[in-house]
């Protein structure tokens, strides 16, 4: 009875009992990939929504992380006592582009919280791989991340122009590694915002909770702070991290011009995949009983 | 599953645990903890052992008081709640309107609210965006309405919307709740007109009414449902006569109606 002309779900599907356990995968993830379009759309027509009428809204986006990187800047130089007009310029290169992908990250694993709690309506009346709530969360997040890519190189070139000696680099082949390294912070994002949303269907404050967590994760993470200030066994804070490998890498890659280290790439791998790992798990073994919780 | 089904249910049973303490939150659960506090639940039994066979083509109506189930069955039919015992087969594609407008964002105009609707309900872009001007055109809205956000539209021209889109995607089953009660008169007889086109291309629908009229006037087979209980099944006729009577309110025309 299936209709020809379109290229459905499985004709025949069975529902049974279950017990906390996975669906069956393959057919999970087809499905969830042949609805990506659905997520795809729900965050931009999400994001046309809610800045319909304002388009200052936008600018906003990009200002805040903008404007914390400035007074995080001004906290670590009072802190420091000071700095020389050499290293303020990659101190303040290094937050903001730290800044930035943290907040992608962030955004991504805050949004991803609350999707499955705010999608209450969706999930009672329509019967779709719930996954895609916070994958559309994530692609929220991407596409709020991207715009401020070029605040971060407009202000590296305007600060090269009046510190030419600056050690932040130009153009160089390591800029290359930036997409890979976006996309690592993008998926472990998205892993823990599966993660957090699970969390926040039996616990209705996971994501107050959330909020301190993520200060203290910033302040725990080569934001603020140079990796390199990490010597010896001190090291293992990076790796225990999951954003720690990846940010490193944003450090290495735009503020020292060097292609990471391996140890870093692979932290920053391994990461996102144990995070999509333990995140999809808790999340798919338990979606099914989402419809009665919400 | 013989071929001539759209739905087989065997032995479906569905219970559900309702928290009755009031937030479920991990302060609650921690302060519980510390006190050495149990959680307080009860266990609600919303359907009870219901085997049913529903053949392609045809038309279910469900009747029974609040409570009785219907919407939960409508959801595990919908695979959006999993059984606890039994099973349900399914076969074919199947198209859900169990609450009016749901996935539609009422900042955003109807026609973009068609293509979400459309896309959460399972079509794939290219073919929402083909069918858009048709699900528009039979919402039929009054003059540039579409193109305006949702949020000012009445709520008959909301669930004319919706209902738009749920007829409209060629499902192979179909499942309304409540929803034939959008639009006016003529919407109506529009929607009613659309459905028996379903059923004529061998498409099944199942529909939950309190309007025991349209149970009559659609559908060629009824079941009545009763505290998670499959009480009776039959021909609509005699299942909403029966039905009347355990409500005891007589068979007034006035009753048939929008009850």
């Amino acid at each position: 009875m299936a209709n020809p002309k379109t290229n459905f779900a499985p004709a025949i599907q069975v529902f049974k009992p279950h017990r906390a356990s996975l669906p069956p995968l393959i057919p999970y993830l087809k499905e969830f990939w042949r609805r990506r379009a659905f997520a795809i759309e729900l965050s931009r027509f999400a994001d046309k929504a809610e800045y319909l009428d304002s388009k200052l809204g936008k600018v906003w986006l990009v200002m805040n992380p903008l404007l914390l990187a400035f007074v995080y800047f001004l906290l670590v130089t009072v802190i420091r006592g000071g700095s020389t007009e050499k290293s303020g310029l990659s101190t303040l290169a290094h937050i903001l582009i730290g800044l930035f992908t943290f907040y992608f990250a962030s955004n991504s694993i805050n949004g991803g919280a609350l999707s499955i709690t705010a999608g209450g309506r969706l999930i009672l009346n329509q019967a779709f791989p719930r996954a895609l709530l916070p994958l559309s969360s994530s692609i929220s997040a991407f596409w709020q991340f991207l715009p401020t890519l070029p605040v971060y190189i407009l202000v590296v070139v305007i600060g090269k122009l009046f510190f030419p000696h600056t050690q932040i680099p130009g153009l160089r082949l390591s800029y290359l590694w930036a997409p890979f390294i976006i996309l690592c912070v993008g998926i472990t994002g998205y892993g823990m915002g599966l993660l957090f949303a699970t969390m926040n269907v039996y616990f209705r404050d996971t994501n107050k909770l959330l909020s301190y967590i993520t200060r203290i994760w910033l302040y725990s993470s080569p934001v603020l702070w140079r990796p390199e200030i990490l010597h010896g066994w001190h090291k293992i804070f990076l790796y225990i991290n999951p954003l720690g490998p990846s940010l490193a890498s944003t450090s290495d890659v735009w503020i020292e011009g060097r292609t990471p280290s391996l140890g870093m790439l692979v932290g920053s791998i391994v990461w996102a995949f144990l995070a999509v790992l333990i995140g999809g798990y808790f999340f798919i073994s338990r979606e099914r009983d989402f419809a009665v919780r919400i | 599953m013989p071929e001539e089904l759209a739905i087989r249910i065997e032995d479906l049973s569905i219970k559900y645990k309702i928290n009755i303490d009031t937030k479920k939150t991990l302060k609650n659960a921690v302060m519980r903890a510390s006190k050495g506090e149990k959680v307080r639940t009860r266990i609600v039994e919303a359907v009870k052992h219901l085997t049913l066979d529903v053949p392609h083509g045809s038309v279910l109506g469900i009747v029974g008081a609040n409570g009785a189930g219907k919407s939960t069955l409508m959801r595990a039919i919908a695979g959006i709640l999993p059984p606890t015992e039994g099973q349900i087969t399914v076969n074919g594609k199947i198209s859900t309107l169990l609450a009016l407008g749901v996935g539609f964002n009422p900042a955003l105009s109807g026609r973009d609210n068609i293509i979400l609707g459309g896309l959460a309900s399972g079509m794939s872009r290219a073919e929402i965006e083909e069918k858009t001007e048709e699900i528009a055109d039979f919402a039929a809205l009054p003059d540039g309405f579409i193109d305006m956000p949702v949020r000012t539209y009445s709520s008959g021209m909301y669930g004319r919307v919706a209902f738009s889109v749920a007829v409209n995607m060629t499902p192979d089953i179909l499942l309304l709740d409540e929803a034939l009660s959008a639009g006016d008169a003529s919407f109506k007889e529009k929607s009613f007109n659309r459905m028996r086109e379903l059923c004529a291309e061998a498409r099944t629908i199942v529909i939950v009414s309190h309007a025991l009229q349209t149970v009559n006037d659609l559908c060629d087979s009824a079941i009545w449902m009763h505290k998670g209980n499959m009480l009776a099944k039959g021909k609509p006729e005699a299942i909403v006569d029966q039905y009347l009577k355990f409500l005891d309110v007589g068979t007034l025309p006035s009753n048939l109606e929008d009850m």
